[in-house]
Order: structure tokens, then C-alpha cells, then sequence
């Protein structure tokens, strides 16, 4: 992974980046938030700490996810009525991205859908609808409404002004080793669908992970 | 290194110090103080619930008590206890959530003194039933409905991932496939299954270096390992083994045995009334041929409504070693208001052991009380007869420990399922 | 080997039952007497036995 680097524009650290086709990226020092325009570098706002979290994933965790070596460059903290989760952002050495949800420690690895169909609007969304993506057939368990509550790293899209997303989980009947949902995901218009498998720490054959005192 | 593992936040409700282990996990949090449960999403942590509970209760591992399980480091967080109350009798039992953040969360449960190590399952297993017990499937194992019941949070201390109140309930099915437990709680909002494995508790202790002995379990667990079934089966099998050896010995002997007639009265009779001494007689000498076997002496004598007794002294001719016994045959009958009965048989047979080869002759005192005049009898010697009592008993024997070892496999198995729905004291699901 | 106590006990057992059968044992137990007079034969109405049971039935006729 080709590292870069450029002078953050409010506090003029030197900032690396662990990805070149970041979009918006956060000022680890001063916290600002930053939009890649063409060659610039804009701050467009700033971020408050994010509360000390107990996930083992941070930003430079590596790790293997189907024999392709990953990094972890960005993160989105999100928060609902019952709690929150992290989405990691993974970028791997073939250029392909993933995301990572971290809830409670339950970890699941999911990509960009190759073939979703006509998707309903987010009013017409209903628990136990069922639609066909990527060949299997899922049925929607939950909807959930939660808030950015944060973010850190690099993100492939502008998030600063986005305060809201609907997320609509989705299940599988289907058995097999590997336990599949799909996400809708309806932050951004046209809604962006992913397929997942559950996964344990162990799968990725994490290296870095964040270091806990005393353990 | 990353930020310190705890954080250091103060209650609203008495301002005492409150601890976050999992950071960000955790989503309320109970005052160790005041026992308010707060909200530990909230930098403010505001009260859930005031301190609530009817009782107070002591975790026998304590708070922040780290220990190994399955070579994974593990600290206890959170603690809360439960109960269900069935026909009127409330049983608690206490739930430990552990936490490592590599790992996630893990919890203990004890109820009795029994111990199991769950952990949340992500799958949810097939359901199905089988006559009026149901089971579930996961991962090829079959589990049986053990217990349906409600469940209600009396007591918390710690953190936890969820939002916990005292007063929460769930309705909590629990599936068995020993030494595995298939539990699912359901609330309105969501089902959740959990997978738990029985562990005993010297194991737990071991583990957090926790000091003293535990309590000793009581009674048989719902998911308690099945410790008597595989030793009664397996000694099942070694006992028909021998059991089949023991038969194959019997054939062998049944088959192969002479039963060799070595002297036979013809025909014979003699006069009850005449004086005793009259009528003791000798048999002329027979030979008795080969090696050391058992005699048989029948005795055949045609009593109708009396007795005939025959005391009889063998006699080896060269030792002059004897062997003295005495028959009797004994028949009656007749008719009454219930119709024929008959009681008694006509004929007797005498078993000696392990006669030696060598001439015999029979020394025979008959005496008799008949309603004739005189008695016709027969005496018949036969040697190398097998008898069936030896191989039974044998049989009988062996079948001792294997029984004892299946009554115990038993009286678990009761035991055990004595706690579930399925009593069979019971008609209705209650206990 | 499983149930070592059990199976010795079987093998013993067996053992028993083989030499029992070889020799002919039977649950009776006839009274032994040794060296038995001559005059059996030629007096057999005066020989008594020896067996306690005998006397106890009381059915012996008490001859000469």
C-alpha cells in the first residue's frame, strides 16, 4: 500500500495516508476534517475525541480477509436507541474495500453487493419483506435508525454533514458454514447494499490490534 | 498503548466513583454504592433505575476477578442474578459476564453449585418435535426440551452490554444435550440462543485462583454430564461377552455329555407294611467307567396319594467309600370346587458329585405309607449328566454389576429430569 | 481394558465354571463316609446311616 503524505491545512502536522483514494480523512492531531478536493486538501469541520472503546480493531490494524491482506483505514462510530457499533473501512492490497462491523465484539465482514435489483424507497421498507441479492434470497429482520455519532481515518465518501442513516438488516434461511445477512444501507441516495458473513477475530489473523493495559 | 482500560466516571445519584471495564460496550452500569443502575452511554450516566432489588446478593467470584478459561484471559464484569418460580418456589440462580476485548463477552452461570461456561450462538438452531417433547438442532447435535419458564433479573452488579433493569424478564426455554445446554431467551424485541457447557466447579475455582473449596453441587443438573450410562453400557456389552461364552460353554457341555446308563432296576415292587430291615436290599455291583463325573440316581415309584422313601448308600466296592442320601417321591390328588389338582411327583432325581470311576453297588432301604399293599418302583443310574444350574448361576451373577451400574445410570437419569417439565410426577407443564 | 475388576471376575467365574463342569460338580451334597463296613452286603437292613437329616424326619422306622 503506497503511503502519502501532505500537510494538514489547519495545523499543518504532517499527516500520512494510508490510502490514496481517500476522500475525506480526519487530522489524527487537531481533529479536523478533511475533504480531498482535486490536489487540496479543505477542512470542512472538525470532530470532537471519540470515547476510548474497548474493540481490539484501531486505524493500521492488518489482517487477511479470503487470502487478501487488508489494512484498517477508517472508521465510523454509530449509535441507536439500544446502543452503537464501529464500521471499520478495509482497504486490501488488490484494491478492493470492505467494511467491518464491530458490535460487542461480534465482528462481521461484508462488501458492496454485485447484484442487488430494484431496491423499495426507505418509507416502503418492512421487516419480513424479502428481496434477491447476489442469488440468495434475504428477508428483512430488522430496521434500524442510528446517528454518526464520530468518525476517524479515511473514508471513501464526505460524511461531515450526515447526522442520520437507516440501516435495514437483513437474513438468510440458508445454512452453510459461513452465516450470510445483507445490509441497505440508506445514508446516501442510490442506497447502497452489502453482503456479509459473520466472522470471528481469529478468522482475519489480525496483526496490530489495539494494545489494552493489562491485558 | 492505547487508553487506560477502565474510565473513571462518578455517580449522579451519590457521586461515588463508578468504573467502566468495557468502555464503550457497556451500555449500563450499576453504582456500587448506592446500587443505581445508570446509563453508561450518557457521559452524564443518568439513573435507569434506582436501586430496586428485594435482596442483596454476593458474587462468589468477585467483580474484576480475572482468570483463565480454555487458555482465553478473562475478567468478570458484570453480575446479576435470576430466578423463576414454579408451583409457588422461587429458584435463583447467579449469571457472571465475563469480557475480553479480543474475545467479546462469555458467561458463567451457577445455579446449585453447578457451573456452566455459555456463550452466545449466532445461528438459530432447527426446531422440531418429537410426541410431545421438542427438540432442537445445531451443528448435528440434538438437544430435548428440558424447562420452559420466565425468568426475572433480581439483582445486578457490574456492567453489561445491554440495558438491564431489575424487574426484566424473558421467557427462557432450555434445551439439553448433556454435557450441552441450548438456552433461548425471548423477549418482545428480539430471541437470543446461547450454547452452555457444563463445568465443574473445581475447574472454576481453579481458574480465578478463587479461594476455599465450592459449594457442593446439589442434585443432578439439567446439562450435567451423564456419568453412569456409558459405564453401564460398555459393561453391558463386556457382560454379554461372557454371557455368551458362558452359553456356548453350556451347549458345549449339553451336547457332549454321555448320559450313560450304568444300572437300571427292571421293574420292582415291595410291601409298604412289611418290617423295615426286611426290606433293605444290595444292588448287584456295576461298573462306572471313565473320568470323574456327576451320578444321577432317579428314583421312579408309583405313589397314588402317598409317599415313598428310599435311602440309598453307594458303595465303591475297592475303597469302600460311600455316599449315603435319602429320596423321596410324593403324589397326590384329587378333585375339589376349583376341579382336578395334583401335587407331588412320582419321580425324584439325585445328582451326586464328582463320583470317581470304579465298581458301585446301590444299598437301597425303601419304606412307603400308600394305600396299596405294595409299590412298584425303578431305579435308574446314569453318569456324565449335564445340569443347567452352574451355567445360570454364573449368568446371574455377572448380571450383578452391570445392574447395578444400570439402576445407577437410572436413578441420574430420574434425577435429573426429575427438575425438568417432563416430571413424571406431573400432568402439566409446572413442576 | 475396561472394567479390569468386572472382567476378572467373569474370567474367574468362567474358570470355576469350567472345572466344576469337568469334574462333574452338583449342587448335592451327599454324606461322604469312608471305610464302611464289610457286612453291608450280607446285612444290609442292620447298616445305619450316617446322615443327620435322616433322623430328623422321623419316618425311619425304628427296626430292630
Amino acid at each position: 500500500m503506497t503511503a502519502r503524505t501532505a500537510a494538514c491545512p489547519n495545523c499543518g502536522a504532517t499527516i500520512e495516508f494510508r490510502w490514496s483514494g481517500a476522500v475525506q480523512s480526519i487530522c489524527p492531531y487537531c481533529k479536523a476534517v478533511l475533504v480531498r478536493r482535486d490536489v487540496d486538501l479543505e477542512k470542512v469541520g472538525t470532530v470532537s475525541d471519540l470515547p476510548p472503546t474497548s474493540s481490539p480493531i484501531q486505524l493500521g490494524t492488518e489482517g487477511r480477509w479470503k487470502n487478501d491482506p487488508f489494512t484498517v483505514v477508517g472508521r465510523i462510530v454509530y449509535a441507536y436507541d439500544r446502543g452503537g457499533w464501529n464500521e471499520w473501512y478495509l482497504r486490501t492490497a488488490s484494491g478492493a474495500s470492505a467494511w467491518l462491523s464491530d458490535a460487542q465484539g461480534d465482528l462481521a465482514v461484508s462488501t458492496p453487493a454485485n447484484d442487488a435489483g430494484p431496491l423499495p424507497a426507505p418509507g416502503e421498507l418492512a421487516v419480513g419483506q424479502s428481496y434477491a441479492i447476489d442469488g440468495i434470497l434475504f428477508h428483512v429482520a430488522s430496521l434500524t435508525r442510528a446517528r454518526y455519532a464520530g468518525v476517524e481515518g479515511e473514508l471513501p465518501f464526505e460524511s461531515w454533514d450526515r447526522h442520520e442513516a437507516l440501516f435495514a438488516d437483513l437474513d438468510t434461511e440458508g445454512k452453510g458454514a459461513e452465516l450470510r445477512f445483507a445490509t441497505i444501507d440508506y445514508s446516501d441516495l442510490p442506497p447502497a447494499v452489502y453482503v456479509g458473513t459473520y466472522v470471528e477475530l481469529d478468522d482475519l489473523a489480525p496483526r496490530n490490534l489495539r494494545r489494552f493495559e493489562g491485558w | 498503548m492505547s487508553a487506560p482500560a477502565v474510565s473513571s466516571l462518578s455517580c449522579p445519584q451519590c457521586g461515588a466513583a463508578i468504573t467502566l471495564r468495557t468502555l464503550d460496550q457497556a451500555q449500563s452500569v450499576v453504582c456500587s454504592s448506592c446500587g443505581s443502575i445508570l446509563d453508561a452511554r450518557d457521559p452524564n450516566l443518568h439513573v435507569l433505575q434506582a436501586f430496586e432489588a428485594k435482596q442483596k446478593f454476593t458474587p462468589q467470584i468477585p467483580l474484576g476477578t480475572r482468570g483463565a478459561l480454555k487458555g482465553e484471559k478473562w475478567e468478570v464484569v458484570g453480575y446479576q442474578v435470576r430466578r423463576i418460580t414454579i408451583d409457588g418456589t422461587s429458584y435463583y440462580w447467579e449469571e457472571y459476564l465475563l469480557f475480553n476485548p479480543y474475545k467479546g463477552f462469555r458467561y458463567l452461570t451457577q445455579y446449585d453449585g453447578h457451573w456452566n461456561d455459555v456463550q452466545i450462538v449466532k445461528a438459530a438452531p432447527a426446531e422440531s418435535i418429537n410426541g410431545r417433547q421438542p427438540f432442537v438442532t445445531l451443528y448435528g447435535e440434538t438437544f430435548k426440551h428440558f424447562q420452559t419458564a420466565t425468568a426475572y433479573t433480581e439483582f445486578v452488579l457490574g456492567e453489561f452490554p445491554w440495558q438491564v433493569r431489575v424487574g426484566d424478564h424473558a421467557v427462557v426455554r432450555d434445551f439439553v444435550a448433556p454435557p450441552r445446554m441450548l438456552s433461548e431467551e425471548s423477549t418482545p424485541d428480539e430471541t437470543t440462543w446461547s450454547l452452555g457447557t457444563y463445568t465443574p466447579a473445581a475447574q472454576i475455582w481453579k481458574a480465578f485462583s478463587l479461594p476455599g473449596k465450592p459449594l457442593r453441587p446439589r442434585g443432578v443438573y439439567a446439562n450435567q454430564p451423564d456419568e453412569y450410562r456409558p459405564v453401564a453400557g460398555s459393561m453391558a456389552k463386556r457382560y454379554l461377552l461372557f454371557a455368551a461364552i458362558i452359553v456356548g460353554l453350556g451347549v458345549l457341555r449339553f451336547v457332549t455329555a454321555a448320559r450313560e446308563t450304568v444300572f437300571a432296576t427292571d421293574s420292582s415292587f415291595f410291601r409298604p407294611g412289611a418290617p423295615a430291615d426286611s426290606l433293605a436290599f444290595v444292588t448287584p455291583t456295576f461298573t462306572v467307567k471313565g473320568r470323574t463325573t456327576d451320578l444321577e440316581v432317579t428314583t421312579e415309584a408309583q405313589v397314588d396319594n402317598g409317599w415313598a422313601y428310599f435311602d440309598y448308600a453307594l458303595v465303591n466296592e475297592q475303597t469302600g467309600t460311600t455316599y449315603e442320601f435319602g429320596r423321596e417321591v410324593s403324589y397326590y390328588y384329587g378333585r375339589d370346587s376349583d376341579g382336578a389338582w395334583s401335587e407331588g411327583s412320582r419321580r425324584d432325581r439325585a445328582l451326586l458329585p464328582s463320583v470317581p470311576a470304579g465298581q458301585y453297588f446301590l444299598r437301597v432301604l425303601p419304606e412307603a405309607q400308600v394305600p396299596t399293599d405294595f409299590l412298584e418302583y425303578r431305579i435308574v443310574v446314569r453318569r456324565d449328566v449335564p445340569i443347567v444350574t452352574p451355567y445360570l448361576v454364573c449368568l446371574a451373577l455377572l448380571a450383578i454389576p452391570p445392574i447395578f451400574w444400570a439402576l445407577r445410570a437410572w436413578g441420574m437419569e430420574s434425577a435429573r429430569w426429575k427438575e425438568s417439565d417432563y416430571a413424571p410426577d406431573d400432568d402439566d407443564d409446572d413442576e | 481394558m475396561k472394567h479390569p475388576i468386572y472382567t476378572t471376575f467373569a474370567a474367574l467365574l468362567v474358570i470355576m465354571l469350567v472345572a466344576a463342569e469337568a469334574r462333574g460338580w452338583t449342587p448335592m451334597r451327599p454324606t461322604e463316609v469312608k471305610n464302611i463296613p464289610r457286612s453291608i452286603r450280607d446285612n444290609p437292613g442292620a447298616y445305619r446311616p450316617h446322615y443327620r437329616s435322616f433322623f430328623g424326619t422321623g419316618r425311619y422306622l425304628r427296626g430292630k
